[in-house]
């Protein structure tokens, strides 16, 4: 016996997505939906701070207070002026109360500890350039930091910084300011990009980064070698004479687990690593063991960044492979991937991985625009819910031939019967941000729940210490990681 | 190649005269300025590839995008010879038929056609075939690969944010930086990229 399905993250009014009266009905609200606790799955998962008990923000405050009681803030003084530098995907979390109430909390620090009066708000952001500015005021940022709070996009202008790699750009507005503080998240998110190297460090390579840096690192350097990009911008003599520190939501599959901060990105980078592979390498693990599916996209992000369990669907796309083993290239989804298919649709080189051949159809329920997304409408099955949601991608500069690779349903239901018959599959995955656990159908539940035993296994102990060595991370940091 | 479906439109009485949708065009399709004190903004639309930048960065909200008779930025790669073209996008390490926009679904070998065709800048390469029209960020670079592939040499408006410049390729590290960093993979990587750059080319229209 299963228990119900969890409530889905709420739909968002956005410029990016279809408003909530077209999203007439949630996966969660099929019949055969049930949700399984993460806690039933994964082991070992460090305990849960938010969401969880009242879901109050107040214990985001007295975490964040906590870590940056521990940070040397002396570089700061009463005349300076501070730029904490945000990003989008901590507002993605639990309708980003959480991320909004550590930037609140780092900037009262700052200014108590300091007696700095001029901290202002940088929130950078990916191919959406208007989302900073609504979650900005979706949490009333603004006010908070009378009238300090800006979105940054890469189209913005510039600023040149010189580094190992040559001159590179970054967001003049980012660094227009005495000192940065660099406040993040530490979920795991874009791994198929990143491959958890440098994870702490990489917005310096891409939210606080001109489109030519982002250029740079997803097309003039490799899968792997691009996430040098990051790490030669934050060590550049510009960027150092301006950090102050860092301070990170950290993140597990199951919700937020703490705060954690430093004035060395490398110690917190080091720990960042450690937690994000021992947590989220288990749920992509298993991820990866599921044999056949039908996937719902059901949450207020682009196509490839819709949440399950943490987990975004462009690693869902690449769970037939490890993405964490850095011996191999290339993922199944990345922008070097995606640029190695002829226009037969054919790989240029026997190298490419396919996509997860596990995803047998997509129902894409609710998804936004603002990302080009026509790749996984190419390679998996997809089935658009409702008219308003395929005109809104027709319209979208990115996505003008997401359609031309999708069929459209008029409702879910259809949408669902049509897969169940082609597919011949009853398993479904839905990627709709349940908090603490997945929806999913009763099949696939079973099957979860029968291999998940040895998928942990495997993970503990053959695939992290592999992971760990291959990053030079000690492995005795897992113990001192909650 | 892309189908432009919708261009730029200004609200003057919302518009500040700011110049941010100016400064934002990669196309230089915006010219803002003031007559007795008022802003002015004029639209060329012979030059807007619709592609949403200055839509989405007035801080006025003065701009939308409107409707206009549909035209295709697209330049005919079978005018060209295909040996000139693949020449030119092994020198920019690209095989001709790498996607370099996924935006508008653009291929190394028509940006290759376009600047064997004339476009010489930046933005005469996005009007010739649409690359650079949709995110605007990710074939920044592949845009100012091929151009300084060809020879082609430009010098970035005053009055604009775009095309601040070439950065460097896995083909540019240095030995002493991938000696202190082995841990970035950059030979492998170059490897990768290399082979296909290599590889075979079919399916060539002519």
């Amino acid at each position: 016996m299963y228990n119900k399905a969890l409530p889905p993250a709420p739909t968002r009014v956005s410029q990016y997505g279809v408003g909530p009266k077209y999203v007439v009905k949630r996966g969660a609200e099929l019949k055969n939906i049930v949700g399984v606790p993460l806690t039933d799955l994964v082991t070992g998962l460090p305990p849960v701070i938010f969401p969880g008990g009242s879901n109050d923000v107040a214990v985001i405050r007295k975490e964040t207070e906590a870590a940056l009681a521990k940070v040397d803030m002396s570089k700061i003084t009463a005349g300076s002026t501070v730029n904490i530098l945000a990003s989008h995907h901590g507002f993605t979390f639990y309708g980003g109360q959480p991320y909004a109430e550590m930037l609140r909390t780092i900037k009262d620090v700052v200014e108590q500890r300091t007696g700095c009066k001029e901290v202002r708000l940088r929130a950078g952001l990916g191919m959406r350039f208007r989302e900073t500015e609504e979650y900005i005021k979706a949490h009333g940022l603004d006010e908070y930091f009378h009238g300090k709070a800006l979105g940054i996009a890469p189209i913005d202008a510039g600023i040149p910084i010189e580094t190992e790699l040559g001159t590179l750009f970054g967001l003049k507005k980012a660094y227009d300011a005495d000192f940065i503080i660099h406040a993040h998240n530490s979920d795991v998110r874009e791994v198929h990009f990143h491959r958890q190297v440098d994870r702490a460090v990489k917005p310096f390579g891409m939210s606080y980064a001109r489109c030519e840096t982002r250029s740079t690192y997803h097309m003039n350097l490799g899968p792997r070698a691009a996430n040098f990009v990051a790490r030669s911008i934050f060590e550049s003599e510009f960027v150092q004479s301006k950090f102050a520190f860092a301070c990170f939501l950290t993140m597990s599959p199951a919700g937020a687990t703490g705060v954690d901060a430093d004035t060395d990105l490398y110690a917190l980078n080091d720990r960042v690593t450690v937690g994000g592979m021992r947590d989220y390498g288990k749920i992509m693990t298993l991820f990866g063991a599921i044999d056949e599916c039908i996937v719902i996209l059901d949450f207020p992000c682009p196509v490839p960044y819709v949440f399950a369990c943490g987990v975004i669907y462009a690693n869902m796309a690449c769970a037939n492979l490890d993405v964490f083993d850095l011996d191999y290239p290339l993922p199944p989804y990345t922008w070097y991937t995606e640029t190695m298919y002829d226009d037969n649709g054919k790989p240029l080189i026997p190298e490419v991985p396919p996509v997860n051949p596990a995803i047998k159809t997509v129902v894409h329920n609710y998804a936004w625009i603002g990302y080009p997304s026509v790749f996984f409408a190419e390679k998996s099955p997809t089935i658009v819910v409702g008219k308003q949601q395929a005109e809104l991608f027709d319209r979208d500069p990115m996505n003008l031939n997401y359609m031309k690779h999708a069929l459209l349903a008029d409702n879910l239901d259809g949408a669902m019967d049509f897969a169940y018959h082609t597919t011949g599959t009853r398993k479904v995955i839905l990627f709709d941000g349940a908090a603490s656990g997945l929806n999913v159908s009763e099949p696939l539940a079973e099957h979860l729940y029968k291999v998940a035993p040895g998928v942990m296994e495997r993970v503990e102990q053959k695939l992290l210490p592999k992971w760990l060595a291959q990053r030079n991370v000690d492995p005795s940091l897992l113990d001192q990681v909650a | 190649m892309k189908t432009v479906r919708v261009q730029a439109q200004v609200d003057m009485e919302l518009c500040q005269g700011c110049k941010t949708c100016q400064m934002v065009c990669p196309v230089y399709a915006i010219q803002v300025s003031r007559v007795d004190g008022k802003p002015q903004v004029n639209i060329d639309y012979d030059l807007c590839v619709g592609c949403w930048n200055c839509e989405q960065r007035c801080p006025d909200h003065a701009i939308s995008m409107a409707p206009c008779e549909p035209f295709d930025l697209a330049t005919d790669v079978s005018k060209f010879d295909y040996d000139e073209i693949h020449a030119l996008c092994r020198k920019a390490h690209f095989h001709p038929k790498q996607l370099v926009c996924y935006c508008t679904a653009t291929r190394a070998e028509e940006v290759a056609a376009a600047i064997l065709d004339g476009a010489s800048d930046p933005a005469q390469v996005v009007r010739a075939c649409g690359v650079g029209s949709g995110c605007g960020i990710e074939c920044n670079q592949p845009i100012l690969r091929f151009l300084e592939a060809a020879g082609k040499t430009f010098e970035r408006p005053k009055q604009s944010y775009q095309w601040y410049g070439r950065t460097a390729t896995v083909w540019d590290v240095s030995d002493k930086v991938k000696k202190e960093h082995p841990g970035f993979r950059f030979d492998s990587d170059r490897d990768l990229l290399d082979s296909v750059v290599n590889a075979p080319i079919h399916n060539v229209k002519s």
